[in-house]
């Protein structure tokens, strides 16, 4: 440490200082008494040099050794990841019109960091969109806890848009409420097009954990075309990337991936059809399959009755979900692809090919006295007069059971079996529908494992007139009716409008075979059972069938006489052609009674809708080098005078 | 003034240099630090500007303190000390309660800190009870010293407010060893420290001091909790990397990671926004100004100038190594502001009065006025 020395010459101002004021004095005294300890000036230097060499290298450690790590975690810190929805793919008609749209709505959320008086703000919103306050608090205390304090709390939704207007007008008062845009599924058509729509809902635990794209709260396909079409409906999610503060709010966005909207779907179903097969049908629980066959599209699929499927998109209370649950009408059954039925004698359209496939001659004839004995068992004709001698063409015409009865005796069940399986029966016709039924075309094997019996002529008797075991479903026999029309294919009914017709199997039968069945049909419907559906401007042809539901004794009692769950399936199977514009349409009625009485006329009005002049003009003019209009315009089918007396 | 003159030509100008750059600094990391980035943009909150008027008063208060001779001080002592301790004793009675801790007296209008007022007392104490020995310290001075601090070391432990206890022990503790002491006592003392500081640790604390000191031997044990002001500030810095994000832009701070990121922790702020680089030049800077006071403390002319400027040297060394110890995850959280960078009135103030002592010092390091 050197020495320092006050050297007075070199302190001039100093002493003008002094002689200015003599109040300064120079301390000579003390300059050189004091020396600060040595010991004392290294330690101060000593920690100097520390704290440089310990914060410069922990601030080394931190920033360039470790740096790119924490340069990491600071990003994790404040950037997230938010999946845009994507618009689901709407559904369209034949034609264009709006089956299942994107209704955009408003509602009112509250975010609970922002909020100053929660009392008066929940009151606030009860008085403006008229739901009682307890409804509005109770809501409020369901998702209290379920949501962020610092993101919205639905409160109300489904506001329309004047409302939305007015309350926006006056939402500056209220902080902490705002306006949210929600996207809902709305099915314009409602109870018509109900089981073949479906519906969407909000994804559940099981659906989340099994697709990795869903969020919660994202609406998937629960039922019908909603749930098959999914992955085409649903579209591919966008995402954002979303710089956050500490406290979670976002900062900025950027879009990262675009989402892509689902796609739009178009179906074969032609809605003002539809609507008129609703029509026919009336307040009767079943089903009207409209299809054409040459390329399998499905132009009108009606069951009854029905639901709204609006109820179960924007999430179905309990009261209405037991309401159509308990409801004694099945109202959320399928009843096209859903229910199964004996056919009764509509199943002599596959009987018939069955038996002239396997050797059976069409002019060989049987004599029907009204009932036939099988040991000590008496099978019964419709008709206890009999129908005398009948030939194949006759029994189809006059639906003679007894012809029936001995005809399959003789090729037996097993032939029946995989005749009727190879026609498409027993099976899932592979409607794009889920939850379809298959059916049962019953067996010698299925008999002994299901009911531990073995398999007697009188199942075979009952089995050749579409009774006993025997089940379809409507569309099955749709599909088989337009496999007779299109020379024998088994298509896979389109609900979609697309042009790749699916042949799923052949009728194993020569084109004569079928040709013979067809023209029966024509007969049936001109001068049988099946007249209801007779007309003057097209070619008709028809099956009528009436199950039985309950085994009854001796004779027939009339419909009005039996309770409604006991009365008889009625069934016609029909086909027309007008204009080349080919047709079939299958009409079945729960518990209607006899198939031409109830089930015929309703075909028949099916018709006339689809034959009708506006609507073959409108069909010819879609229709690019279509042929002319029809041209009995005035009364194009006979007035069904017998349809009570016949079957 | 013209008489003052030739005081102002000997002051340390290098010290308030240094001072005013780190207050520049300082000023500048809080208009960065006083922002908050939001969905509409950047917004600021005003702590700069009253930082920048605080900064002025402080200035007001340096050039009073340098006004009068410092021997004055000295005749002042016991006086300062009475009133410190008599202040101290208040605190309980009539204080009011900040986050658990009773610390402030309210004068109506703004309040007081006597544990602020505690700093100045023992840094003075202890000078003037050494200013008269030039030999290393024996037990009789080395005694005095240690009943002299004392009492407003238990008051404020009592409080409690641990790092101000700690300030005023080691300042003490740090003028004692510039001066020096016999070997003997030196000796013992080394001895008896672990034993003390046992018996802080299970006696004198309370829990959530104790648990800081565990939170920061281990950070990550609750990111969220405890753990989280270390966790988030070592990401702040670490994040900054060689060369910063630049001003402005850290997103620790801007988006509010940051706890406490204008006062205790705005050093963060400016490791994440400066980098290494900056860091580098900030510590040089506080190196700069820690050797600045220490030129004082060679120039002074007699003990107790030296004396006082060895006070306010580790007044400033143990500030800027605890925040920045604890910023860093060297050292664990205590509530202490770093000198002219954090936001804080009074601190400011007060740095501002101690920097005005060592003027003061450096000035009449040749003459001083009767």
């Amino acid at each position: 440490m050197k020495k320092r020395k006050l050297n007075l010459e070199t302190l001039p101002d100093l002493q003008a200082a002094q002689e200015n004021d003599p109040k300064i004095r120079i301390n000579k005294e003390n300059t050189e008494a004091y020396q600060p300890p040595r010991n004392g000036i290294i330690l101060l230097e000593v920690l100097i040099t520390l704290f440089f060499i310990v914060f410069v290298s922990r601030f080394w450690i931190l920033q360039v050794h470790q740096g790119a790590d924490f340069a990491r975690q600071a990003q994790n810190n404040h950037w997230r990841e938010e999946r845009i929805s994507a618009p689901r793919g709407r559904i369209f008609d034949q034609h264009g019109r709006v089956l299942a749209d994107n209704r955009t709505t408003y509602g009112l959320s509250l975010v609970r960091d922002d909020i100053r008086d929660l009392t008066a703000t929940l009151a606030q919103v009860s008085v403006w969109t008229g739901v009682p306050l307890e409804q509005v608090e109770e809501r409020y205390r369901q998702s209290r806890f379920k949501v962020k304090s610092f993101e919205p709390l639905l409160l109300a939704t489904d506001l329309d848009f004047d409302l939305m207007a007015r309350i926006e007008s006056e939402l500056y008062a209220w902080p902490g409420l705002e306006i949210v845009v929600l996207t809902k599924r709305s099915y314009p058509e409602k109870d018509i097009l109900a089981h073949i729509l479906g519906y969407v809902a909000e994804a559940n635990e099981r659906e989340l954990d099994k697709d990795a794209d869903l969020a919660m709260g994202d609406l998937v396909g629960k039922a019908g075309l909603e749930l098959t079409q999914e992955k085409k409906l649903r579209g591919k999610k966008g995402l954002y990337d979303i710089e956050v503060d500490a406290s979670g709010h976002m900062v900025d966005r950027f879009l990262r991936e675009e989402p892509q909207s689902g796609v739009d779907l178009r179906l074969a179903i032609d809605c003002e059809m539809q609507q008129a097969c609703w029509d026919a049908l009336g307040s009767q629980a079943g089903s009207i399959v409209v299809m054409e066959p040459e390329t399998g599209k499905l132009r009108a699929v009606v069951t009854a009755p029905a639901y709204d499927n609006n109820l179960f998109a924007e999430g179905i209370s309990h009261r209405d979900w037991n309401a159509l649950r308990n409801s004694p009408r099945f109202p959320l059954q399928n009843r096209v692809i859903q229910s199964v039925y004996p056919p009764g004698s509509v199943w002599k359209l596959l009987m018939a090919a069955c038996l002239m496939e396997n050797g059976i001659s069409p002019s060989e004839t049987v004599f029907c006295g009204g009932q036939t004995k099988l040991g000590n068992q008496i099978f019964r004709c419709w008709k206890h007069s009999g129908h005398g001698r009948q030939n194949l063409e006759q029994a189809l015409v006059n639906s003679c059971d007894v012809y029936f009865y001995l005809m399959a005796e003789r090729i037996g069940i097993d032939k029946i079996e995989e005749y009727a399986h190879a026609c498409g029966f027993g099976q899932r016709t592979g409607i794009d529908l889920p939850h379809e039924k298959s059916g049962l075309v019953p067996s010698r094997e299925w008999k002994k494992r299901r009911h531990k019996r073995v398999w007697t002529r009188g199942d075979t008797y009952n089995v050749s007139i579409g009774q006993g075991f025997t089940l379809i479903t409507p569309v099955q026999i749709a599909v088989y009716v337009s496999g007779l029309l299109n020379g024998g294919e088994i298509l896979k009914p389109l609900l979609l409008d697309t042009d790749e017709k699916d042949v799923r199997m052949r009728i194993p039968a020569r084109p004569q075979t079928i040709s013979f069945i067809v023209n029966a049909m024509r007969k049936t419907a001109s001068s049988g059972t099946a007249r209801v559906v007779r007309r003057t401007d097209a070619d008709m042809g028809g099956k009528t069938g009436t199950a039985q539901v309950v085994k009854l004794g001796k004779t027939r009692r009339k419909s009005s006489e039996l309770a409604w769950k006991e009365r008889d399936h009625a069934w016609i199977a029909t086909w027309g052609r007008k204009n080349d514009k080919t047709y079939v349409v299958i009409v079945m009625v729960e518990h209607g009674g006899g198939g031409s009485s109830v089930a015929g006329p309703i075909a028949a009005k099916v018709y006339d809708y689809l034959f009708s002049e506006e609507r073959m003009g409108t069909e010819a003019g879609q229709r690019a080098g279509a042929s002319g209009t029809g041209t009995d315009a005035n009364r194009p089918r006979e007035p069904a005078v017998q349809a009570r007396k016949s079957r | 003034m013209e008489k003052k003159q030739p005081l102002l030509r000997h002051l340390n100008w290098a010290l308030l240099v240094c001072a005013l750059a780190l207050f520049a600094v300082g000023e500048m990391n809080l208009i960065s630090a006083s922002g908050t980035r939001l969905e509409s943009g950047l917004t600021l909150a005003s702590f700069y500007q009253r930082q920048f008027l605080w900064g002025l008063l402080g200035l007001v208060c340096m050039s009073l303190t340098m006004s009068f001779d410092y021997h004055r001080l000295s005749t002042l002592t016991w006086y300062l000390y009475g009133v410190t301790i008599v202040l101290l004793a208040l605190v309980p009675l009539i204080g009011t309660t900040v986050y658990g801790a009773k610390r402030w007296i309210s004068l109506g209008l703004f309040s007081i800190q006597p544990s602020e007022l505690a700093k100045f007392a023992i840094l003075l104490v202890t000078a003037k009870l050494m200013a008269n020995e030039s030999e290393p310290l024996g037990w009789k001075t080395f005694g005095q010293i240690l009943l002299a601090t004392l009492p407003p070391v238990a008051l404020i432990v009592k409080q409690p407010d641990l790092g101000t206890t700690l300030m005023l022990v080691f300042i003490m503790a740090g003028m004692v060893l510039f001066h020096g002491l016999k070997a003997v006592v030196f000796r013992i003392c080394a001895l008896a420290l672990p034993c003390i500081g046992a018996f802080m640790w299970f006696v004198g604390m309370h829990d959530y001091q104790r648990q800081r000191i565990l939170t920061f031997l281990n950070p990550g044990e609750d990111p969220l909790g405890a753990g989280y002001h270390i966790l988030q500030s070592r990401i702040a810095i670490g994040s900054g990397q060689f060369w910063g994000k630049g001003f402005a832009e850290g997103t620790q701070s801007q988006l509010r990671f940051l706890p406490e990121r204008h006062s205790d922790f705005a050093v963060a702020v400016f490791g994440e926004e400066w980098g290494f680089v900056g860091c580098l030049a900030l510590v040089t800077l506080f190196a700069l100004f820690l050797f600045s006071i220490l030129t004082t403390v060679i120039q002074a002319k007699d003990r107790f100038g030296s004396l006082l400027c060895v006070g306010v040297f580790f007044y400033f060394l143990l500030e800027i190594t605890i925040n920045m110890g604890m910023v860093v995850g060297l050292m664990p959280v205590v509530g202490i502001p770093l000198p002219f960078i954090s936001y804080g009135g009074s601190a400011t103030i007060i740095n501002f009065i101690f920097i005005g002592l060592v003027l003061n010092v450096s000035m009449r390091r040749y003459a001083f006025r009767i």
